[in-house]
């Protein structure tokens, strides 16, 4: 006999109880998480290591690098005397809960106030899958061109901030900012929209205070 | 991409919802896959032709897939307009406002499958 089953039921729901459960530890242990997302190279660890930098005389800080093979971005935060975990995914073009949840063991989350993940260089998938964060944010490099914007709707209309990284070098490649707000908002009235280079230093103030003001707002009032 | 995985979790997902109530065999799934899942359906076809070749879970080579297409669909908080969004996916083209929200496009499930409890060999 045969017979049809309506299962209707999200095909990432496992994913996503796992996400929960992420969510609910960090919540515990009062750890502000962001997942910062980017196209390769738009400079997601050199980011990173600008505000460890500028936040580590205040918080305690870890990293979670996801990359496809390598364990050099790994490196380079540790070298800033940064817990970080590596996470390979050997091809997997993203992270995901799971990934997240097994290396959850090795840090000691009570001692932890933020955790960044720095998710594998792709613009396309990682913004479909929840690790449990606070905040999602998308890294966009101005030699990548604001088209970028409207050409992946789905990942700035989930991501909650947008950071354009390397206005150094508005000077020398087009690259419209006003074009940049105008999409993003079109596509996610919410999204904030923060510019700066993390070479220069130039804007970095405002996504560190931004970091500050939610660690003690949300996370630790 | 991803729809290896994708599939795989589809397959693993049916199976054992499948062996839970009684039956051998799965013959045919029905997924919805939204225009901003992400998801590519052709590549979900052939990650699912791979697996039902393997045997995975309860499939076998006859099982098969079917995909539903789900249109990228938004409704404007002001006006209650519905309409079909490009990439300006929040903005209203009756009046004019930033007040679109999704109510479709974004679904990626299994909607249902068909299962067998006859034996075969
Ligand atoms: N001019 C300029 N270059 C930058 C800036 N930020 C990063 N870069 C450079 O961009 C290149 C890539 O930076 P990464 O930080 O490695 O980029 P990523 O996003 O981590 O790259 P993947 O992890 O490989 O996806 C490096 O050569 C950086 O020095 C910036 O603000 N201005
Ligand atoms: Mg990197
Ligand atoms: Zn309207």
């Amino acid at each position: 006999m045969k017979l049809k089953i309506e299962l209707r039921e999200d095909v990432l729901k496992d994913l996503n109880t796992a996400a929960s459960f992420n969510r609910d530890l960090f919540k515990e242990n009062q750890t502000l998480v962001i997942n910062l997302m980017s196209s390769p190279g738009a400079g997601k660890t050199t980011l990173l290591e600008e505000t460890v930098k500028r936040l580590a005389d205040e918080f305690k800080i870890a990293v979670i690098e996801g990359d496809l093979a390598t364990d050099r971005d790994a490196e380079r935060l540790r070298t800033l005397g940064i817990k970080t975990v590596q996470i390979n995914t050997v091809g997997g073009c993203h992270l995901d809960a799971r990934m997240v949840a097994k290396v959850i063991p090795e840090f000691d989350f009570e001692s932890i106030d933020i955790l960044f993940i720095e998710n594998i260089g792709n613009l396309v998938c990682p913004s479909g899958y929840d690790l449990g964060q606070d905040y999602k944010v998308v890294v966009l490099s101005v030699p990548e061109g604001n088209d970028k914007i409207p050409k992946y709707p789905v990942m700035f209309k989930r991501t909650d901030i947008t950071i354009i990284n390397k206005i150094d070098l508005l000077p020398y490649v087009s690259f419209n900012l006003e074009e940049a707000d105008r999409d993003l908002k079109q596509i996610n009235p919410k999204a904030q929209l923060k510019t700066l280079s993390a070479k220069t230093g130039e804007g970095m103030n405002e996504w560190i205070n931004w970091i500050k003001d939610v660690y003690r707002t949300c996370i630790k009032p | 991409m991803h729809e290896m995985s994708l599939m795989h979790e589809i397959i693993q997902l049916v199976s054992e919802d499948a062996k839970s109530r009684g039956f051998y065999k799965v013959k045919q799934i029905q997924v919805i896959v939204g225009d901003l899942s992400n998801v590519l359906p052709d590549a979900l076809e052939l990650a699912f032709f791979y697996f039902s070749k393997k045997k995975m879970g309860l499939l076998d080579e006859e099982s098969q897939l079917k995909i539903i297409h789900e249109k990228a669909i938004a409704q404007c908080q002001t006006c209650l307009h519905k309409f079909e969004p490009d990439f300006r996916l929040a903005l209203c083209p009756k009046c004019g406002l930033l007040n679109g929200f999704l109510i479709s496009g974004e679904t990626f499930q299994v909607e249902s499958y068909e299962g067998s409890d006859e034996i075969e060999n």
